[in-house]
């Protein structure tokens, strides 16, 4: 395997030339921190593109932000923070799950892109693709390509910039990006209610999101969790609360929903550190188990964990308003049942994030996509990436 | 405007084309009389029309997938068609397609508020969405003008906004999931009621499609709990140039209104004409501002932003004390474009995004541009997001008079570009931005976008001749360029 370091789009276009002529496969890297996402697959060379690094234009009373995708998140945050504002998709950082390719390193904003990361506050902002305003990339033809553009209200042609997002580098090597940016909250406070069951938790939710009173995220905690976090009420589970804004507002919608809903408050500095432990999915991370990722309807989350709570032995955090559950856990039987209540569902999907022994090997760790949808995969795969030069089955056999 | 050849051999054809598709579909569904056809004639862009092929007024989506697949296999093209409101000639039909008309899929199929969701049909109206939840509090989130007209279909085909879209976001912001029906006549669903799908995200390249890549033949919309408040100030200043610095002044120190809009002065005096809202006559530029959200951050932000703007060199400041005023405020700016109507014969509406600091600039632009083609320009700015509505006024029983306007039209796109913007910040390529698309993207982007559409409809039958300046096909699309003298397989033989 050989490295072939890039540092502008004609070098980039130069190897994948290179890789088109000798038919051989090519494997995307910056700082390589999810790598270990999506399939285990071979490839002939790594294009490193952690070169690709920078700020180029940053109007934060335009709220757009261009630069290039290798840029470092703790350089995208040190700016936005400057500014006070940010990526309101609140990018999760994996390394805290994945484990850092080198001590200190931090992923890059295309590694978040590719990967469609989004952390708690998606529930109400939005996904990471829906911030990505346009892009310029090079394809698997060896193309200088772009789409979208450098402003916030933007139909003209085909939306590939939401294609981009969770493509996996499958589709094209990414150079410069265009984000959406947004002002930081002035300040958060959380609101902690205690549920007999999962399913109150996740009705508890429905019944605050009923309100005026602008919930910004919502995840609910099992007992062992919440006393880890120090949010334990004494009931099995705790659902927490947060709320965004100026401070007078914060307090003033705080106060009605404790009146509503009952349970605690949680201080700002807490409501931060706790927040940031669930975006990282850090109360799972710490012990050797397999992480799976579940996207599925709220209110079908209490199906979801019936068919995974018999004696799995797992452990959990439903994000999301229930929407997203993280399941932690080491049984073989984890991802079969998670599957088996999806094709239930008939929607949704499990991920396999992280494999500590060799389940990646027993099971596709992408959720498989019923034959027209898997055949659309492989046509619209093609139509960017003929040949498959591109992270090739990194996603799904075949695109 | 220049659309693809008619197919001679299909137009041959329409009596057996039109008793098949008879058999597949119940009686009525098939309209293919030259008077009623000239109903459909015509979209929002009424400046160009064309009776199609027939109409076709399918029931269900299973008999939408059978008229896809007889068209698909006999080679017969197909333009979407939702409520006809498209401001591109997105639905503009062609002489050689079909018509496929959505507008019996009228029925709100589930409103689920523990998922915080509504499945509608794709003909039901976009404000039909907002009625059926408002009750219980909610509402659905993007507001097109044509809100109470335009399909939920037609939103997700053309990724409609309105004047929330900076806080709340467009179509594409606020769907959770599609069923489409391909050109072949497959019935697939991306997304759903779930928030992330771990897969190619088609459901956002679906949005904003314009009708191109699949029929929408059932929508999940996120419904969002109304802000308990909602309050505005209108604002006048003496110079267009201070009432862009104030709306950058506002975003600045971290506010996002709910809308921001912003009339230069023949616009604002129309306005006045027309709604008696209480505009100041005599100011250069008008801003709107709406703060929405819980009581207390409302009233807390309005203050704010009544200091920025004074700031800013405001020339009047009202601040709405009232639902029935702040209702007023907004009277005005809704009725722009009628009340544009009425001072002049004709008007052409543009749809150009540019970065908004730009906005002096573009100002100035429009100014010089008027005076070199003679006709005068209203302006009706989403000032937030930088989506600029220039009203280009005309009389079309002047010889030569359409023409300067489009070509007037033409140049203000141009310098949106030029500026760093886009050609279209709403209303779609279509059509009538479709030659200018060179002017905003390269060959190369070009052709990529193609390839994708011929992922989905290798033979160009969906909607062709529009958004895109040259049809290519796709055999030739797919080819891959020699490059340094290496073939991708040298050892094949070549003739």
């Amino acid at each position: 395997m050989t490295d072939i370091v890039a540092s502008d789009l004609q070098q980039v276009q130069d190897a994948v030339q290179d890789a088109v002529a000798a038919k051989s496969r090519l494997e995307l890297r910056a700082t390589g921190t999810k790598r270990h996402l999506g399939r285990t697959v071979s490839y002939d060379s790594i294009l490193d593109v952690s070169a690709f690094n920078g700020i180029v234009d940053y109007q934060p009373e335009e709220l757009v932000l261009t630069l290039r995708a290798g840029t470092p998140m703790d350089v995208v945050e040190a700016a936005l923070a400057e500014a006070r504002q940010m990526l309101a998709f609140e990018p999760p950082s994996m390394t805290r799950i994945l484990g850092q390719a080198e001590p200190g390193v931090r992923g890059t904003i295309g590694g978040v892109i590719a990967a469609n990361l989004s952390g708690p506050r998606r529930l109400t902002a939005g996904a990471a693709r829906d911030y990505l305003l346009g892009f310029e990339a090079v394809s698997g033809r060896g193309e200088v390509f772009k789409s979208g553009g450098r402003v916030m209200k933007n139909v003209t042609g085909y939306d590939l910039s939401k294609l981009m997002c969770g493509s996996f580098g499958t589709l094209g090597v990414m150079d410069e990006i265009t984000l959406k940016t947004l002002p930081a909250p002035e300040t958060a406070r959380s609101l902690l209610v205690g549920h007999d069951s999962f399913s109150d938790a996740v009705s508890g939710i429905a019944s605050i999101f009923a309100t005026s009173h602008e919930p910004g995220a919502a995840v609910i905690l099992p007992k062992s969790i919440a006393a880890e976090e120090g949010v334990d009420l004494g009931k099995p589970f705790t659902l927490v609360i947060r709320l965004e804004g100026i401070e007078a507002s914060v307090a003033d919608r705080l106060g009605h929903l404790l009146t509503l809903s009952g349970g605690e408050p949680l201080d700002v500095g807490r409501s931060a550190s706790l927040w940031l432990r669930i975006r990282d999915v850090q109360p799972l991370a710490e012990k050797p188990h397999d992480i799976w990722k579940v996207s599925c309807a709220p209110s079908d989350a209490p199906r979801v964990l019936a068919a995974i709570d018999r004696g799995l032995d797992i452990r959990m955090i439903a994000d999301w308003a229930g929407g997203l559950i993280w399941v932690a856990g080491n049984s073989p039987r984890i991802g079969p049942a998670l599957r088996g209540v999806i094709a239930e569902l008939g929607s949704g999907f499990a991920m396999l994030v992280r494999d500590v022994g060799v389940t990646r090997e027993t099971i596709e760790p992408f959720q498989p996509l019923p034959g027209p949808i898997l055949e659309l995969h492989r046509r619209v795969k093609a139509s960017f990436d003929p040949l498959g030069v591109l992270n090739y089955e990194r996603m799904h056999h075949g695109v | 405007m220049l659309m693809p050849e008619p197919d001679q051999t299909v137009i041959d054809r329409r009596g057996d084309i039109c008793g098949a598709l008879r058999r597949m579909l119940p009686d009525g569904c098939v309209v293919d009389s030259t008077e009623s056809m000239k109903a459909f004639d015509s979209d929002g862009l009424s400046a160009y029309r064309q009776v199609p092929l027939a109409v076709l007024l399918p029931e269900t989506v299973d008999q939408i997938a059978a008229v896809m697949k007889y068209c698909h296999e006999q080679e017969i093209k197909v333009v979407p068609r939702g409520a006809g409101t498209s401001l591109s000639g997105g639905a503009l039909p062609l002489a050689d397609a079909v018509l496929l008309v959505l507008g019996k899929f009228n029925r709100i199929l589930e409103v689920d508020y523990a998922n915080r969701c509504v499945v509608a049909q794709p003909g039901v109206t976009n404000l039909a969405i907002t009625h059926a939840v408002q009750g219980d509090g909610f509402y659905y989130a993007p507001d097109p003008s044509s809100q109470i007209a335009c399909s939920v279909g037609g939103n997700v085909a053309e990724n409609s906004g309105g004047v929330h879209c900076l806080k709340y976001g467009l179509t594409t912001n606020n769907l959770l999931g599609v069923e489409i029906v391909t050109i072949e006549g497959e019935i697939l669903r991306f997304g759903g009621k779930h928030l992330d799908a771990g897969d190619y995200d088609l459901l956002g390249v679906m949005t904003g499609s314009e009708g191109l890549l699949g029929v929408v033949s059932e929508v999940t919309l996120r419904i969002l709990q109304k802000p308990a408040t909602a309050r505005a100030l209108l604002v006048g200043f003496d110079d267009t140039g201070d009432a862009g610095m104030a709306v950058g002044d506002v975003i600045g120190a971290g506010i996002i209104p709910a809308g921001m809009e912003m009339m230069d002065g023949l616009a604002i005096n129309a306005a006045e004409d027309f709604a008696n809202a209480g505009y100041p006559r005599e100011a250069a530029a008008l801003l709107i501002i709406e703060l929405d959200g819980p009581e207390v951050e409302v009233d807390a932000l309005i203050e704010r932003v009544e200091k920025i703007v004074r700031a800013a060199g405001a020339t009047s400041v009202r601040v709405s004390q009232s639902e029935d005023e702040r209702n007023l405020f907004w009277a005005g700016r809704k009725s722009a474009f009628p009340a544009v109507g009425r001072i002049s014969p004709d008007y052409l509406c543009m749809d150009g995004t540019i970065p908004r600091r730009r906005l002096p600039d573009m100002m100035r632009r429009m100014n010089s541009l008027s005076q070199q083609y003679g006709l005068r320009v209203a302006n009706v700015f989403h000032a937030g997001d930088g989506n600029l509505h220039p009203l280009i006024l005309f009389d079309a029983n002047q010889p030569g008079e359409l023409e300067r306007a489009e070509e007037f039209g033409a140049d203000i796109l141009r310098s949106c570009v030029e500026m760093g913007g886009v050609l279209t910040g709403e209303h779609g390529v279509g059509v009538e931005k479709r030659d200018l698309m060179n002017i905003q993207f390269t060959e190369d982007d070009l052709k990529q976008q193609q390839r994708l559409k011929c992922a989905f409809d290798p033979g160009h039958l969906l909607n062709p001749g529009k958004v895109f300046p040259n049809l290519h096909r796709c055999a030739e699309l797919g080819r891959l360029h020699v490059h340094k003298g290496k073939l991708p397989h040298p050892d094949l033989p070549r003739f």
